[in-house]
């Protein structure tokens, strides 16, 4: 139970909240001024105040500088009803303030008081766990991903993502910003889709009349980050002589914008991703050695998704729990269809699950629960990474040989003339090998 | 639009906001009435008060969509 002191001049809301309150199991003062507050809060300890940011003798601003003075402090919340003052709360708030903007509900009152962040609604509750509030899997190397981001996150260290394309970078880079409860924005840029003439702009910004089109001052991302996190995405693809510049910032801490002079404090971590292989930075020359040490204070390897096949059951179901939420529907997957998702081995990994499940979503039947997997998974992309990967060191001849011939006959739709024709075997050794196979007979 | 008409609007919207948050927690109570099998006449009070509040969110937003075509 706990002592909460709520405060604000519109009685029927304390009316109605400390009813509420009360009904929640906690004892409930009630101030409709600063006076009164203040007053109370001589009298007797509590536990949690809820603020009205406006009071007819003052903002409610003024009590916190009385609260520093007492021990233990109370928690505080404020309560606005003012949507441009809920910005400048959320600057003040820490570890012991908190804001709500009004209409308020029970939820609100429930999870201010508990000091657990309320589910967003009702409706969009949902049985997964997301870690970090964004990343879902329970393998073992999620587990030690959710690790290693919990320690980079204590500290201020660079931190670059490597994996594959559609491993899930930018969700990861946005776990690290919400477990470091930095202060300012995440801000993301993709350093592959800027233009060598622009890259400067959009990094450290650029003053009225810098050239040509630039009507205006404009801050470039180093600053919009300020006391938060710069998320470099496909850092590996900036051009390497504006790389320089960019190491001038890492070192200096210090922005110069395109056509100033003024050198602009900065203040944030640089989170940067690639899904090139580590080695191949190093033998592709895109990155400078200088900035990688920058860059890859703490380097994580994300786990593509077939290194973690267990997980794709649960990314499955979530991934459908949610267009379920969105559409109102309860399509499910069966034992078997969740099988053969999970033996696939997802060359454009999370991405590419999500964007299949949502292909089956649409393609079932309304009128049924159940949902409907393509015949096969394979897209254009993943195609194409099979035929470039189709060898790699620790293949038996036996496996390459049974690809080769799965992708020329994919390639012949089937036929097997044409196949032995292109593989240059007879149509009875193909036969034959088919036969060996087994897996390839319908 | 001027400074001075957004600022006023921003008041408006303001004050639209105080009786919808009644209404809110109006009904949170009703719920909590409910869910507790307590007595319906403290229910029929909060009602009452969410019909008011309804009433008065109504002038509000009349007021603003009269002043924002002027």
């Amino acid at each position: 139970m706990l002592n909460v002191l709520l405060v604000d001049d519109d009685t029927e809301f304390t009316d109605i909240a400390s009813n509420i309150i009360e009904f929640l199991g906690h004892n409930t003062s009630v101030a409709s001024s600063l006076t009164e507050a203040k007053q109370w809060i001589i009298s007797q300890p509590f536990d949690h105040i809820l603020l009205d940011f406006m009071l007819p003798d003052g903002s409610g601003l003024h009590l916190l500088d009385e609260l520093k003075t007492l021990a233990p402090q109370p928690y505080v919340t404020f309560i606005t009803g003012h949507p441009a003052v809920k910005g400048m709360l959320s600057e003040i708030c820490g570890p012991k303030i908190d804001y709500l903007v009004k209409p308020i509900q029970r939820e609100d009152i429930e999870s201010a008081l508990s000091r657990k962040p309320k589910a967003k609604t009702n409706s969009k509750t949902t049985k997964f766990t997301k870690h970090f509030g964004c990343l879902l899997g329970e393998s073992e190397s999620m587990h030690n991903l959710y690790t290693m981001i919990q320690r980079v996150a204590s500290t201020q260290a660079n931190v670059m993502l490597m994996g594959e394309s559609g491993v899930g970078k930018e969700v990861i880079a946005h776990a690290i910003h919400q477990a470091s409860g930095a202060l300012g924005e995440l801000v993301a840029t993709n350093c592959g889709a800027l233009s060598k003439e622009l890259i400067g702009s959009e990094l450290f910004g650029h003053e009225k009349g810098a050239f040509t089109g630039a009507v205006s001052k404009k801050d470039g991302v180093f600053e919009r980050a300020e006391n938060g996190t710069l998320f470099l995405d496909e850092v590996t693809e900036m051009p390497m002589d504006m790389q320089p510049n960019l190491l001038r910032v890492l070192e200096s801490k210090k922005v110069v914008r395109v056509g100033g002079t003024k050198e602009i404090p900065v203040n944030c971590r640089v989170i940067s991703a690639s899904n090139r292989a580590v080695e191949s930075i190093a033998t592709d020359k895109v990155l400078r050695e200088d900035i990688y040490f920058r860059l890859a204070v703490f380097p994580i390897d994300i786990p593509p998704l077939r290194q973690r096949a267990e997980d794709i059951p649960l990314l499955a179901n979530a991934f459908l729990d949610e267009l379920n939420q969105e559409n109102n529907s309860q399509f499910a997957w069966s034992e078997a269809q969740l099988s053969k998702l999970k033996d696939y081995d997802w060359p454009g990994n999370v991405r590419e699950l999500r964007h299949c499940v949502h292909r089956a979503f649409i393609m079932s039947d309304p009128q049924s629960n159940q949902v409907e997997l393509p015949a096969s998974f394979q897209s254009p992309f993943s195609l194409v990474k099979k035929a470039n990967n189709s060898v790699s060191a620790g293949q038996t001849i036996e496996d390459v040989e049974k690809e080769l011939i799965r992708i020329t006959l994919e390639k012949v739709d089937g036929n097997k003339t044409a196949a032995a024709d292109m593989l240059g075997i007879s149509t009875k050794t193909l036969y034959n090998r088919l036969h060996a196979y087994g897996d390839f007979e319908e | 639009m001027s400074i001075d008409k957004t600022t006023a609007l921003a008041k408006q919207i303001h004050n639209a906001r105080g009786p919808l948050n009644r209404i809110s927690m109006n009904a949170e109570l009703i719920k909590l009435i409910i869910e507790n099998d307590m007595p319906k006449d403290k229910a029929l009070v909060a009602l009452d008060k969410i019909i008011s509040a309804c009433q008065e969110c109504s002038d509000s937003l009349q007021n603003i969509s009269e002043q924002k075509y002027e």
